[in-house]
């Protein structure tokens, strides 16, 4: 992202009120996930020490700070769909996918040879009734089991 | 302590105490010699409730309800227990679970033989190679005071949960810190960690971000961080900050007995 587009999504949020989190928010968006050097300016831009940004970003599941692929699966962990058998789900992910993620400092990440998908987990997406649900690209799936993933990630461009 | 407020009496464990309405009620216990353990409360801070420890009952109408004696400004009338078996067991178990969160820490150990908890039944941080020791209860004091009291806000809060620590953005040297010290002043199990080479000084817990050190105009001995000299001078009247003179202590004395 150049500064112009940063300056340019800085000046969407002029009132104080859950401005630092919409312009992170929207870098996310827009980017996929929120480099080094841009949150940096960012903290020099909006005046707000990059501590403080750097405590939210690593907070929220939401936000990124590596690149991701070009298709992103949000597996729920909540623990509804972690009773409904998500692990089986994420191992199933991992096998069909051929990677092996690393839950660290909390949050899991792993993204394909190819970068075509990114793996992540976020807790609980408010669908439990659904459980075990996965998020492609914002499209929510419920009921997953391991036999249905390898049509839902066809949908996708994914083959064996 | 504010000097302007009516003095009331209160009542602790059923004692009475004058203190000024509006004060602090931990302030008060403080002053009084009541024990009540706190992690989190720094006087020159906004109350902030952190750590829980400094719970006490609050009597009214015959109720009592539980509430941080670092929150609480006195009134008239105020009622307040500090030793039910309530409040007890609630340290008891808080402990435990500092112990289970510092377990290196010899300032929790010591806080928690005095409730008798010597073990914990929670699982104990596994502690490798962390720049706070094993000793960090996240009370938030040194981040509040980088920000509010220094304004370099060179630390914070970082990642979640049990995940989360007190760290530096990107866990790396941060240019922001001052290199004051104020972090380590204030917390309260002696985390962090700062060693002083002579012409740097080593935020080690602030993943080892390096401070210039300055020298004494006099003696020529290392006497403290640029950057805080710095911001110094640029607070104060810039008359004042022409005249300053870079002296330690010793320089200082004796120039002014000169
Ligand atoms: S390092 Fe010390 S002051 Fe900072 S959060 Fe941890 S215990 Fe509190
Ligand atoms: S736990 Fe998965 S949607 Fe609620
Ligand atoms: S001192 Fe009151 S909550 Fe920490």
């Amino acid at each position: 992202m150049d500064e112009k587009r940063l300056d340019e999504i800085i000046s969407r949020y002029d009132y104080p009120s859950g401005r630092i989190l919409g312009i992170l928010r929207d870098i996310q968006v827009s980017e996929g996930y929120i480099e080094k050097d841009l949150l940096r300016l960012l903290a020099e831009k909006i005046e707000v020490p990059v501590s403080r940004l750097y405590g939210l970003v690593t907070f929220y599941s939401f936000f990124s700070l590596q690149p991701v692929g070009r298709h992103i699966i949000t597996l729920c962990m909540g623990t509804p769909c972690h009773v409904k058998g998500a692990r089986t789900i994420l191992a199933t992910l991992e096998d069909l996918l051929g990677i092996k993620g690393e839950e660290e400092s909390g949050k899991y990440f792993a993204t394909t040879a190819d970068n075509q998908f990114t793996v992540v987990i976020a807790r609980c997406f408010g669908a439990c009734s659904m459980s075990p649900v996965i998020q492609i690209d914002g499209n929510l799936y419920g009921y997953v089991t391991p036999e249905k993933i390898p049509e839902i990630l066809a949908g996708y461009g994914w083959h064996p | 302590m504010d000097t302007t407020g009516h003095t009331v009496t209160i009542t602790i464990n059923k004692n009475q105490y004058q203190a000024v309405e509006g004060e602090i009620l931990l302030e008060v216990a403080r002053r009084e010699k009541i024990d009540i353990p706190h992690l989190c409360y720094e006087s020159s801070l906004s109350p902030y409730g952190a750590c829980r420890l400094c719970m006490v009952e609050v009597v009214t109408c015959g109720k009592t309800e539980m509430t941080t004696a670092c929150t609480v400004r006195v009134h008239r009338g105020l009622e307040i227990l500090t030793d039910t078996p309530d409040v007890i067991r609630h340290r008891k178990i808080l402990l435990e679970l500092y112990l289970a969160e510092a377990p290196h820490s010899d300032v929790i150990k010591a806080m928690a033989i005095r409730y008798g908890v010597t073990k914990t039944r929670f699982l104990k941080k596994i502690v490798t190679g962390d720049p706070l020791l094993g000793r960090c209860v996240l009370c938030g004091l040194c981040v509040r005071v980088c920000n509010e009291i220094m304004g370099a806000g060179a630390i914070g809060f970082v990642n979640r949960g049990p995940y989360t620590i007190v760290s530096t953005p990107f866990l790396e040297e941060n240019p922001a810190c001052m290199g004051c010290g104020t972090c380590a002043a204030v917390c309260p199990t002696h985390a962090i960690g700062i060693e002083d080479t002579g012409e740097k000084r080593i935020m080690r817990s602030w993943s080892g971000t390096p401070v210039e050190m300055i020298r004494c105009a006099g003696c020529g001995g290392y006497i403290g961080p640029k950057p805080v000299m710095e911001y110094a001078r640029s607070r104060i009247d810039p008359v004042m900050a022409e005249e300053l003179q870079e002296l330690c202590p010793a320089c200082r004395r004796k120039q002014v007995t000169r």
